[in-house]
């Protein structure tokens, strides 16, 4: 009896790693692999200014990530990401652009101090989110349908506030600062940013019972009802800190460029899903970590530098992005099915 | 032909750091029906998915009708002539009774379905085990007897030699059961061979010709059923001791009232209405269908309903988060749809339903889990070789008490079990009535739900029993007991 109560103890009596501490490190290895496959055979691909690039690039998807990876982790999709991005970046100029009455339509804005103009946008984030948190978690409508839907109803108050273009001029020079302060070479501080959230949903994920919370969820969601979850209150949550992190991430992309365009973003909820699912999140719920979706973002990443650096013409781009994303994915569960055997 | 129709011979199944099946040897004869039983984690399981191309064997030999056999799926299996009834039904309820049994096989000209001799064959199959299905009807809208009885028409259809039964009759009330043993005496007229898995024993004595028992991953024996002496000797087999005890009637009864239920009422109770007292166990007997999961989900405010139920003077207002707030907690009729986590390990199990209490202004404390389920497990005997272990991994009486260790770290005053014994092997079922009388014995009281009439006269104090939704009689255990009357109430007769 003494010797199953000590093994007890030790970290893991068996001295198996968690199957999610596997994925990500089989994912680190394809990372690795990839970048040492672009390093043979793309031209001084290997070198601080491509690892740089890589971050400078990427920080966008992983802020967006952080938001996905939560709510696919408690069983839910979100697809509106990326209209909030568009929506965001307008509605942060609109707001900011001076209210004069000289300047053409798409000059004139409601000239607010630009922390107020951010205040304001984040309110209309989320409540996007509280949308998709009123239909998916009071009234069960299926998530992929209802954040369509508000990916396009979001798309459509950008495309409306841009007049279908995008929103610059009279911008206040203080809007282009944020997105553009500068760290080292090409990492400016939206990166920073990006990284401080990761390490906030790295703790929340693990160490709070919020983060348990969203795992008892997605694992069995009647069983976390009757466990004395409130489950309607933290899916809604979950989809307005998804709303959130998605506005945030569009004021920081619309400053960085000077503009509010309302194009802009389009494609990253599926960009987010991908990242999310080549960390090892399961489509239904219980599985996933913050962790293995900033690796997969990175992965993405190389895929996609590698595929301009080889000269591919963009068009290919796609195609490749997919196979790896496929054979990564695939790759993923054959080693989890044939360990868990 | 041979009398055997299957040898098993040196079969041996390892799985990382376990051998489940352990150089087993047996034979089963044909056309016999023949039992294997086990505890949970006794090989039954493994040796079933085997036989049914589910896992693959570490070595030794399996011959059907002197032939090496071995199956690459379940699909393969039933081609080769081993059909298998699981637990979890292979049914379309959106389809109707004839494109069930036909599923796969329709024949089509230019894409259109028509109908077909073998078609025809399968109806008359069915039509002759079970003349009230109609065949257009909905699968959904049968009940889960009349669906194994459609599983088990495919079977006989395709000319199977061998029907594994895996628990059938753990979802059945009393006269579906009486019709499915029917139907498998049916089956062994036509000449086909049963594996009957169960851990109702009396099933075994009604049912059995051969019966195998499995111990550890071990053959502990194979006879025929006559040459077993009774109920005792089986479960000596299973478990190498002996655990059936009696009720002993408690010394000291408390007077004070724990819950009060007045007038509950919804779409399955009428006017519930009836009080528990501190310390006490108190039963709840009643066929499938009676209302026992309704009454115990109302309590725990699962469900909505009307009326008044109050716990030490208060009224719950009908939410599990509330329930669990005022001291109730309850383990679930559904262990692995509604009570556990299978994705998660057993330590984040144990801790679900109270994290208040392992974590301080919402930041979990990770060592304190950690006790908290070296805790339970130690108490509980949760067999396992680490608590990082998924739940999926375990054997279903060790889910359970991963379950019952979940709702007692909630600190509640009454725990609520609703079929807290089914699907479990006998020696688990032993252990967790000793775990509810200790829970008493510590001061908890509990609401034991059940339709295993010999465990509710085994543990409760007081029972009541239900039928069609009401309470049609209270019975004090230990004096006015006649289980012919108990039986004769709940099944519609009129209390004496």
């Amino acid at each position: 009896m003494n010797k199953p109560i000590k093994a007890l103890n030790a970290r893991s009596a068996t001295g198996k790693i968690s199957n999610e501490a596997f994925l990500n490190r089989v994912m680190f290895l394809v990372l690795i692999v990839l970048f040492a496959l672009a390093s043979i055979f793309i031209d001084k691909y290997f070198s601080t200014a491509t690892a740089l690039n890589l971050i400078a690039n990427n920080w966008y998807i992983v802020i967006l990530g952080i938001g996905v990876t939560f709510l696919l982790v408690s069983g839910h999709l979100d697809m509106s990401v990326g209209g909030i991005v568009g929506m965001a970046g307008v509605l942060s100029a609109y707001f900011t652009q001076p209210a004069n009455e000289g300047f053409s339509e798409l000059g004139q804005g409601l000239g607010l101090p630009y922390g107020v103009a951010i205040l304001l946008t984040l309110l209309v984030c989320l409540f996007i989110g509280m949308l998709n948190a009123l239909f998916i978690a009071k009234m069960r409508v299926a998530s992929i349908i209802v954040t369509l839907g508000t990916m396009s109803i979001a798309r459509g108050i950008g495309q409306v506030a841009a007049l279908g273009a995008q929103r610059s001029a009279g911008l206040p020079d203080l809007f282009g600062v944020i997105g553009n302060v500068p760290l080292f070479g090409p990492i400016k501080i939206a990166a920073a940013i990006a990284a401080i959230l990761v390490v906030i949903a790295l703790f929340i994920e693990k160490k709070t019972s919020f983060g348990r919370r969203t795992y008892l969820i997605g694992a069995n969601r009647e069983a976390a009802r009757l466990s004395g979850v409130k489950v309607e209150l933290h899916i809604g949550l979950l989809y307005m800190l998804s709303a959130l992190l998605a506005g945030i991430t569009g004021i920081l992309l619309a400053s960085e460029m000077k503009a509010g365009i309302s194009t802009r973003g389009a494609g990253f909820e599926f960009n987010a899903l991908v990242v999310t699912l080549l960390g090892g999140a399961s489509i239904d719920g219980g599985v996933g970590s913050v962790l293995g979706m900033v690796i997969g973002a990175l992965i993405l990443g190389v895929v996609s530098s590698a595929a301009y650096g080889l000269l591919l013409r963009p068009e290919w781009q796609f195609i490749l992005k997919a196979v790896v994303t496929f054979l990564a994915i695939i790759a993923q569960r054959y080693l989890l099915d044939r360990r868990n055997k | 032909m041979e009398t055997n129709v299957l040898q098993i011979k040196g079969l041996v199944k390892d799985f990382p750091g376990v051998r489940a099946v352990n150089d087993v040897c047996f034979d089963i004869k044909r056309n016999v029906v023949h039992c294997l039983v086990g505890e949970n984690g006794a090989g039954k399981s493994t040796l079933i998915k085997i036989l049914t191309g589910a896992c693959e064997r570490t070595c030794g030999s399996i011959l059907l009708n002197g032939e090496e056999y071995c199956a690459r799926s379940p699909k393969d299996a039933r081609d080769k002539g081993i059909s298998t009834l699981f637990q979890e039904l292979n049914v379309v309820d959106q389809l109707t009774v004839e494109e069930n049994l036909t599923l796969g096989i329709e024949d089509t000209t230019f894409g259109f379905l028509h109908k077909t001799d073998k078609i025809k064959k399968i109806i008359d199959v069915l039509k002759d085990l079970e003349p009230s299905i109609n065949p257009k009807e909905r699968v959904g809208r049968l009940s889960v007897a009349k669906k194994q009885i459609i599983e088990i028409a495919k079977a006989v259809a395709s000319e199977t030699e061998i029907i594994i039964m895996d628990e059938p009759t753990a979802a059945l009330s009393e006269s579906e059961i009486e019709r499915l043993f029917t139907i498998v005496k049916r089956l062994r007229e036509k000449g086909v061979t049963v594996i009957y898995i169960s851990h109702r024993l009396d099933e075994i004595f009604t049912l059995g010709d051969y019966v195998t028992v499995m111990r550890d991953g071990m053959h502990v024996a194979t006879k025929p059923i006559a040459e077993v002496k009774d109920r005792t000797e089986l479960v000596h087999l299973m478990i190498g001791r002996t655990v059936i005890e009696s009720y002993v009637p408690k010394e000291e009864q408390s007077d004070e009232v724990l819950l009060t239920c007045k007038d509950v009422c919804n779409h399955k109770l009428k006017n519930v209405s009836f009080n528990v007292k501190r310390g006490e166990i108190v039963g709840f007997y009643g066929l499938i269908g009676a209302g026992k999961t309704e009454l115990a989900r109302a309590i725990y405010g699962a469900d909505s309903y009307s009326g008044e139920i109050v716990l030490k003077g208060e009224k719950l207002k009908g939410t599990p988060e509330k329930a669990i707030k005022a001291g109730i907690a309850l383990v679930p009729e559904e262990r692995r749809t509604q009570g556990l986590f299978t994705l998660l390990t057993i330590k984040h199990n144990i801790s679900a339903m109270n994290l208040k209490k392992i974590s301080k202004l919402g930041l979990l404390n990770s060592s304190q889990e950690r006790a908290t389920a070296k805790n339970y497990i130690e108490q509980l005997n949760i067999k396992t070789d680490s608590m990082d272990k998924e739940t999926s991994k375990l054997s279903g009486g060790n889910q359970q008490k991963v379950v019952f260790s979940k709702c007692l770290f909630a600190n509640a005053d009454l725990l609520i079990l609703d079929e807290p014994t089914r699907g479990i092997d006998v020696g688990a079922k032993a252990e967790i009535y000793a775990i509810v009388r200790e829970l008493v014995a510590n001061g908890k009281t509990i609401m034991f739900f059940s339709s295993e009439l010999p465990e509710i006269l085994h543990s409760c104090d007081r029972i009541f029993l239900l039928y069609e939704g009401e309470i049609k009689a209270e019975l004090q255990n230990g004096k006015d007991i006649d289980s012919q009357d108990i039986i004769h109430i709940v099944t519609g007769g009129a209390a004496s």
